[in-house]
């Protein structure tokens, strides 16, 4: 895959450059700002860009907003956003553009390779891809809660699994039951949640993510 | 001023200091601005109306004045609070008395008619005093706000603001006249004696014709007097500069409690203002360095277990390479994060500022001779301002001045701390708007210390710093 790195520490952008050449990927460009990323992204159109959050010149939200001018201008370009905290505004914010294609992770989680490198291809796959740590700060956040607390445990830890851009056998790995049982699980989500259900993967995800958006 | 160097050094390079200059400077400025106020002040005395129509002007020159104090001779005055809006109620009772000693009593002035009865309340609410007449079980027979034009020329004329301003000037004048009388005596004259024998050569040395000056040797006989005049026109600049100061700082600043505590208030306000953006500054170097040192940290070692397991075959010598950078990189974050929490707090401060200072002195990139004199411990927040004074004086003459030896007292005697730090640098430190002096300044200044900066070009630079035992 073609990927473009936008991150200010360079420490951090060398480790990204060395695990995924490592994993066969090809690094096209690694800058260390938002104006750097967009001439990158113009220039190489890649399959995924990893976006830091804070970077120069004012370390806020330079990356995020840069991620949604480049979700805006090339649409086919899968981002992942990735940051030192979970800001619960910035998922948000970014999701509400179109869910398919981004991807939201805190930076701890590259340190297990092969899942981040899982993620990067859900994400370029046009999937998603949210750290467990959004999910639960966007459920906690969202008014709904209501309507989420009618959920059973079980019930709330499928929608969060969905919510991360996971397929039911991943989600039926997880919990060592059969992939009939999650299917069970999330039309009783569905039916709680007053959603209509759906076949396609991606459709749910998106039915997900609207829901968690409507706040 | 440096009392690290030699009495004799200071008085000999005394004419030739940047101080000297500005000084001077301030004194000739000064002259035709007081000339001008008083210009202003003295007919406008005659009365009420014109004390009102003119205390925009005289707040003015005094504003004047302050900058000008400010810009040459580094004297930060506080300005004082802007003309406090006057309101008046007439009150038509025949039990005025009464009610005046209640408004004074709460805080307002008031006075009795003689004509018919009844009195005059001014600066109090109009609640207050509705409050006061009824407490007084009084009845008015009438009862109306003073027009606008009253108030106006009411808040104007008594302003206090503008009064302290008149009497600057008016003791300012015939300093500043006397002041410059006897600073360009000592200059002329100076000038004039100590180049003596060439005026006689060229045929000017006229006022002393005939006597024991007038030959071309003799003339030699008044060098010595010419440069006495030099050497003593800095220190007569210094004294009447500094009777000005004090003018300044008793009649142009804020004076009362209550505009003290306003000038309190700010500097509070920058203090915290100043504590937000060092935790900023905190987070930021951890967000910025220990964090991305461990994502970076954590990513090689992730790759390294990925190659563990690799089932294409272990490659050894990429995992010790991994590991190897992983080792390296642990050992920086744990040197960065040390640093940084030094940066917070010096663990060795807790012994004292003693050895805080000396363990400062010793990291610091130029040799640095230490002189401490504390043999009572000041407040924790005043020694932590001290030694983060003191750390970054010498940051700065490590990296500004050129200098190749600094020295770093700190003595404590009763009630206050002073930290000194003089190098022997290039000199030109100046406090300028957002930097690091300017900074220290205020840290400085917001516990009631004083900070003195005295670095004239070609060094050497001394910054005092005086800083009350207990904050």
């Amino acid at each position: 895959m073609r990927i473009v790195i936008a991150e200010d520490a360079a420490v951090i952008r060398a480790g990204l450059t060395e695990i995924l050449t490592d994993r066969g990927h090809e690094i096209v460009a690694a800058v260390g700002d938002a104006q750097a990323l967009l001439s990158a992204i113009d220039a190489h159109e890649p399959d995924v860009a990893i976006v830091d959050v804070r970077m120069p010149p004012d370390h806020t939200d330079e990356g995020l907003r840069a991620a949604i001018a480049i979700r805006r201008g090339h649409p086919k370009v899968g981002i992942l956003v990735f940051s030192q905290y979970v800001e619960t505004r910035y998922a948000a914010d970014l999701l509400a553009m179109r869910s398919g294609g981004v991807g939201y992770l805190l930076k701890d989680r590259v340190a297990n390779v092969a899942e981040f490198d899982d993620a990067i291809g859900r994400i370029a796959a046009g999937g998603t891809a949210l750290d467990p740590e959004v999910v639960t700060g966007l459920l906690s956040a969202t008014r709904h809660g209501a309507a989420l607390s009618a959920l059973t445990p079980r019930e709330h830890d499928v929608l969060a699994l969905m919510a991360e851009g996971r397929s039911n056998s991943a989600i039926a790995d997880r919990f060592y039951v059969s992939e009939r049982a999650v299917e069970k699980h999330i039309s009783n989500i569905f039916s709680k949640l007053g959603l209509p259900p759906s076949d396609s993967d991606h459709r749910r995800v998106l039915a997900v993510l609207t829901f968690l958006n409507d706040r | 001023m440096t009392e690290s160097a030699s009495p004799l050094r200071q008085m000999t390079e005394a004419p030739f200091t940047r101080r000297a200059w500005t000084e001077l400077g301030y004194a000739v400025v000064s002259f035709p601005l007081s000339v001008a106020a008083m210009a202003l002040i003295i007919p406008t005395l005659i009365n009420g109306p014109m004390w009102a129509l003119s205390t925009s002007a005289v707040r003015w020159f005094g504003a004047a004045a302050r900058s000008l104090a400010r810009r040459l001779l580094g004297e930060d005055v506080l300005a004082p609070p802007p003309i406090k809006p006057a309101y008046g109620l007439k009150v038509a009772t025949s039990d005025g008395v009464r009610l005046e000693e209640a408004a004074k009593k709460a805080g307002g002035k008031a006075r009795v008619w003689e004509s018919r009865p009844g009195v005059t309340i001014r600066n109090l609410p109009r609640e207050r005093v509705d409050q006061l007449i009824a407490e007084a079980g009084i009845t008015p027979t009438s009862l109306r706000e003073q027009s606008v034009f009253t108030n106006w020329m009411n808040e104007r004329a008594l302003d206090p603001v503008a009064w302290r301003a008149r009497a600057y000037f008016m003791l300012k004048l015939p300093l500043s006249a006397v002041g410059l009388a006897v600073i360009a005596g000592c200059w002329l004259g100076g000038l004039f004696f100590s180049a003596y024998p060439a005026w006689r050569a060229l045929g000017l040395g006229g006022a002393f014709r005939g006597n024991g000056f007038s030959s071309l040797p003799g003339s030699f006989d008044v060098l010595p007097l010419g440069a006495l005049l030099l050497f003593v026109a800095p220190w007569a600049t210094y004294a009447i500069t500094e009777a000005d100061r004090r003018l300044m700082r008793g009649l142009l600043g804020p004076v009362s409690a209550a505009e003290r505590i306003q000038a309190l208030e700010k500097s509070r306000a920058k203090v915290v203002d100043d504590s937000a953006a060092r935790l900023r500054g905190i987070e930021r170097d951890l967000h910025d360095g220990t964090q991305a040192q461990l994502v970076a940290l954590a990513m090689k070692l992730g790759l390294a277990r990925e190659k563990l397991y690799d089932v294409g075959g272990v490659d050894m010598a990429r995992i010790t390479q991994l590991v190897e950078d992983a080792h390296r990189g642990a050992l920086e974050a744990i040197a960065d994060l040390r640093t940084l929490a030094r940066g917070i707090h010096p663990p060795v401060l807790d012994n004292g500022l003693a050895d805080a200072l000396a363990t400062l002195a010793n990291r610091s990139a130029l040799p640095v001779e230490l002189i401490t004199d504390i043999p009572e411990r000041p407040s924790a927040a005043i020694e932590t301002i001290a030694y983060f004074s003191a750390a970054e004086l010498l940051t700065n003459v490590a990296r500004h001045s050129g200098a190749r030896h600094a020295t770093l007292e700190a003595v404590h005697v009763p009630g206050l701390l002073r930290v000194r730090v003089t190098d022997d640098g290039a000199g030109g430190a100046r406090a300028v708007p957002n930097g690091g002096l300017r900074g220290l300044a205020e840290r400085v200044r917001a516990v009631d210390g004083r900070i003195e900066i005295d670095s004239p070009q070609g060094g050497p630079t001394t910054v005092t710093i005086e800083l009350p035992s207990h904050a």
